[in-house]
């Protein structure tokens, strides 16, 4: 680490990667990524990995869209080695209620206007699909077959290799213990490693986001909650697309390797930095998905585990500067689909940063929309 | 091959029981695993290995390793070393990760 640096990011997700190397290809010096622990060691590791363009407003769908346009080509765009693991198997999204099924028809026709190449299903088509599932109460589905999965870990690396090719700087186990302000102006960085002086710090900090901002005083609405993921024993390939449901919570995908791997959120779940694994979510998983897919009422688990969502009152991120701390700028609080919207993100925050003219208005994102009550509810989260 | 007198343990082998390997008849005792049973009756090829298809037998013996699953009625990747044989069981050689029924 050097004394100062133009752009400190901190967050070593996806988010904090990404916007690392969008910045330096834009020709940024000087740019340094801090990380508590290891790249990918809060969300982006622990998460689910969907890709889902299926979204309800307009900024989330197109955010999707183009990021998944990004992942079709990461390898190449960033020049990494490796295999980013892209699967695109669709994203089955199934109908439970009548409210939901009609809030599926609006959806559906705001995806059209974007291009995003979603059917509409009837419960036999669905079941043409998936053929295990179980169509019971069933009032119809939507799927987009583009829409698919990745491996969290080799996407943020190859942001992260890229990022470092284009001469950006990566500190993990460095940890932020507060931030130096000259005026109403932000000028650096205090860390485990030492003092760095920062012309602009992007706060890619996730869960650890309001955190970050009380050290100057200031509050954002993002905090942690606790998501569970299990993962079963290997089979041969029976499902192609990722099955979700908004009404039940759950969504369920079989991976390359032939495991399935689940969630179902708990509507209880408190906020808390807990990421404990529990029964509760185990049986309440297990009673779900194999009530919905039956044929995996006999398949072995193999592990399960938690993670942090960094959610947010309205379940949409903060991408914002801080009024009262100038050049510090928050981008968390994706509640849950950060990954997927990452790549698209990251460039139109290096564009506002570069001056360019962003691709996307951002400005529904902004964090005054919680005081002006002005939130953008996304009718299409688990 | 089945040991029948040692020195510190005896066994208690139980009634002798049929079942089926590949859909051919088989016969084993009761107290036996399927691989014990299936081992006694020459078939040391429990499986193919998930990559490369390589011939898979008996290797940790205590349900650890993943080196005997087979499709037990109908059932696939059922630890073959720690299920005990019954009467009329199906047991079959696993094609690939196994297929859910």
């Amino acid at each position: 680490m050097k004394k100062a640096y133009d752009i400190v990011i901190i967050g070593g997700g996806i988010t904090g990667c990404a916007l690392g190397f969008e910045l330096a290809k834009r020709g940024r010096k000087d740019i340094l990524i801090i990380e508590k622990e290891y790249l990918t060691s809060g969300a982006t590791g622990r998460c689910g990995a969907g890709i889902r363009q299926q979204w309800g407003t307009v900024l989330n769908a197109t955010l999707a869209r183009d990021s998944t346009y990004l992942f079709e080509n990461l390898e190449e765009y960033t020049g990494y080695k490796g295999d980013c693991g892209l699967n695109q198997g669709g994203y089955l999204i199934v109908a439970y209620t009548e409210a939901e099924w009609t809030q599926f028809q609006k959806n559906l026709e705001l995806q059209h206007g974007l291009n995003i190449p979603v059917q509409k299903l009837d419960p036999q088509g669905a079941k043409e699909i998936v053929p295990h599932l179980n169509t019971e109460g069933l009032y119809g589905a939507t799927f987009c077959p583009t829409d698919g999965h990745a491996d969290p870990f080799h996407c943020t690396f190859a942001y992260a290799k890229g990022a470092e090719r284009l001469g950006v700087e990566i500190a993990t186990y460095t940890e932020v213990t507060g931030l130096r302000t000259a005026g109403d102006k932000i000028i650096g960085v205090e860390t485990t490693k030492g003092y760095v002086q920062a012309g602009t710090v992007i706060n890619a900090s996730g869960y650890n986001a309001s955190a970050i901002t009380k050290m100057v005083g200031m509050e954002v609405p993002v905090y942690p909650e606790r998501h569970q993921i299990l993962i079963t024993e290997p089979v041969n390939h029976i499902q192609d697309p990722m099955v979700i449901s908004f009404h039940y919570h759950f969504y369920c995908q079989q991976t390359p390797h032939g495991s399935f791997i689940m969630g179902i959120g708990d509507p209880t779940e408190p906020v808390s930095y807990n990421i404990q694994s529990s029964w509760k979510f185990m049986e309440d998983c297990a009673t779900q998905v194999t009530h919905s897919l039956p044929i995996l009422k006999n398949i072995r688990v193999v592990r399960q585990w938690g993670g942090l969502y960094d959610m947010s009152p309205d379940a949409n991120p903060v991408i914002d500067e801080m009024k009262g701390a100038s050049g510090l700028y928050t981008v968390a609080g994706f509640s849950g689909h950060g990954f997927m919207v990452a790549p698209k993100t990251a460039i139109i925050i290096a564009q506002q940063l570069t001056g360019e003219k962003p691709d996307i208005d951002l400005h529904l994102f902004s964090a005054n929309r919680y005081e002006t009550g002005e939130l953008l509810l996304e009718p299409s989260v688990v | 091959m089945r040991i029948e007198q040692h020195p510190i343990l005896e066994f208690d082998r139980k009634e002798k029981i049929t079942f089926f390997f590949n859909g051919q008849e088989m016969e084993g005792y009761a107290s036996e695993t399927i691989v014990a049973a299936l081992h006694a009756a020459g078939v040391k090829e429990l499986g193919k290995s998930p990559e490369l298809h390589r011939p898979r037998g008996l290797f940790c013996a205590i349900g650890n390793c993943s080196s005997c699953l087979m499709v037990v009625d109908g059932q696939p990747n059922v630890r073959a070393c720690v299920v005990k044989i019954k009467p009329g069981m199906q047991v079959e050689l696993q094609s690939g990760k196994g297929d859910l029924k």
